[in-house]
């Protein structure tokens, strides 16, 4: 019995010969991506928001942190009048029924945006030659999506105290690197050159990541790094 | 055979999540700012875009047309897209490929490029 994520791991670290299969059909390959990235997904939300309910209920006990007075240039007194009539975080188990039906939307939503961007940036760099229309690039991502999967499972250290400290660099790495692998599944599936397909990736994150992606880095980072 | 139309939903949906995110402008100046600007000193090619979405958000469409005009005018030309988008459907047509033309896809490199010079130029 083969470990679980191994395909995925040989995959990853041998990304030109990793799409080389016939195209599956959409359906089939959307379905397996469901599966595998779903619960990991999940998981990877709970604990974020149970983390980030915690952060929310230390902020308003210990005030503005330095950083954020320093950054918004806010009158100090103001900012701590903000944060002391800051509502009451809701309970933990009020919000998680919630993210049963927002994180598979969620999976969908990343799966179309990715489709639509890296699809739009490889007809930006000349890789869809061979006419394979957005069906290809929508079965490419789904297959990339359920092999990146286990790039959430590993990011679930970065939630363990200190290690995901030490750990916060390596799965950055981690998530840069998983963010170019989609250009191979790309290339591979419309026939052009991987440096294309990975070119479509940048494309897509200089188009519209420059601001939102390094914010939402940030977030994810303070979250996962507080105490 | 119906088809979906997805530039129409989306749009929707981009609809929705712009004028909730009206809601947020009082919280703007908690946002950290772009940080391409602060290393070089110029701007980046979406340097403006929150604003103007949060202006948007709002309804201040001159507003939003300020801080970058690409989404204004894109958010304004949305609708005509819908309602393309919706007849395509309902008759049944699949999308049309994107063009294979060399120019046009030089066309839109030019493009964006020229919306980034025009927020570096208007010191955005």
């Amino acid at each position: 019995m083969e470990v679980p994520f191994a395909a995925s791991a040989r995959a990853l670290m041998r990304p030109a010969t990793a799409f080389t299969e016939p195209l599956p059909p959409l359906g089939r390959a959307l379905v397996r991506m469901l599966a595998v990235w779903v619960p990991l997904a999940l998981v990877d939300a709970l604990i974020m928001v149970w983390r980030a309910l915690q952060a929310y209920g230390q902020l308003r006990q210990s005030g503005p942190p330095d950083w954020l007075e320093r950054l918004s240039g806010a009158d100090p007194e103001v900012l701590w009048e903000v944060f002391r009539t800051l509502p009451a975080p809701p309970t933990f188990g009020r919000i998680w029924p919630w993210l049963l039906l927002i994180v598979p939307i969620g999976v969908l939503g990343t799966w179309i945006h990715h489709a639509v961007w890296d699809h739009t940036g490889l007809w930006l760099l000349g890789g869809l030659k061979g006419r394979r229309g957005f069906r290809t690039t929508l079965v490419a991502e789904a297959e990339v999506l359920r092999i990146a999967a286990l790039g959430t499972l590993i990011g679930l250290l970065g939630f363990v105290p200190i290690l995901g400290t030490v750990l916060s660099l390596p799965l950055m790495l981690l998530a840069g690197y998983l963010w170019l692998f989609r250009g191979f599944a790309l290339a591979a599936r419309h026939g052009c050159e991987p440096w294309r397909g990975v070119g479509a990736t940048v494309v897509h994150a200089v188009l519209l990541g420059t601001c939102a992606l390094g914010l939402a880095v940030m977030v994810l980072m303070l979250l996962r790094t507080a105490p | 055979m119906r088809r979906v139309p997805w530039i129409a939903l989306g749009s929707l949906a981009l609809a929705l999540g712009v004028w909730l995110a009206g809601f947020l402008a009082p919280f703007a100046g908690f946002l950290p700012g772009c940080a391409f600007k602060r290393f070089t000193g110029i701007a980046c090619a979406t340097c403006g875009l929150t604003r103007s979405i949060l202006a948007l958000g709002q309804g201040h469409w001159r507003e939003a047309l300020h801080w970058y005009p690409a989404l204004a005018l894109l958010a304004g030309a949305a609708p005509v897209a819908a309602l393309w988008d919706l007849r395509r459907a309902w008759r049944g047509e699949p999308y049309p490929a994107l063009p294979a033309s060399r120019a046009l896809r030089f066309g839109a490199w030019l493009l964006l490029a020229g919306i980034w010079a025009l927020q570096v130029a208007r010191g955005i």
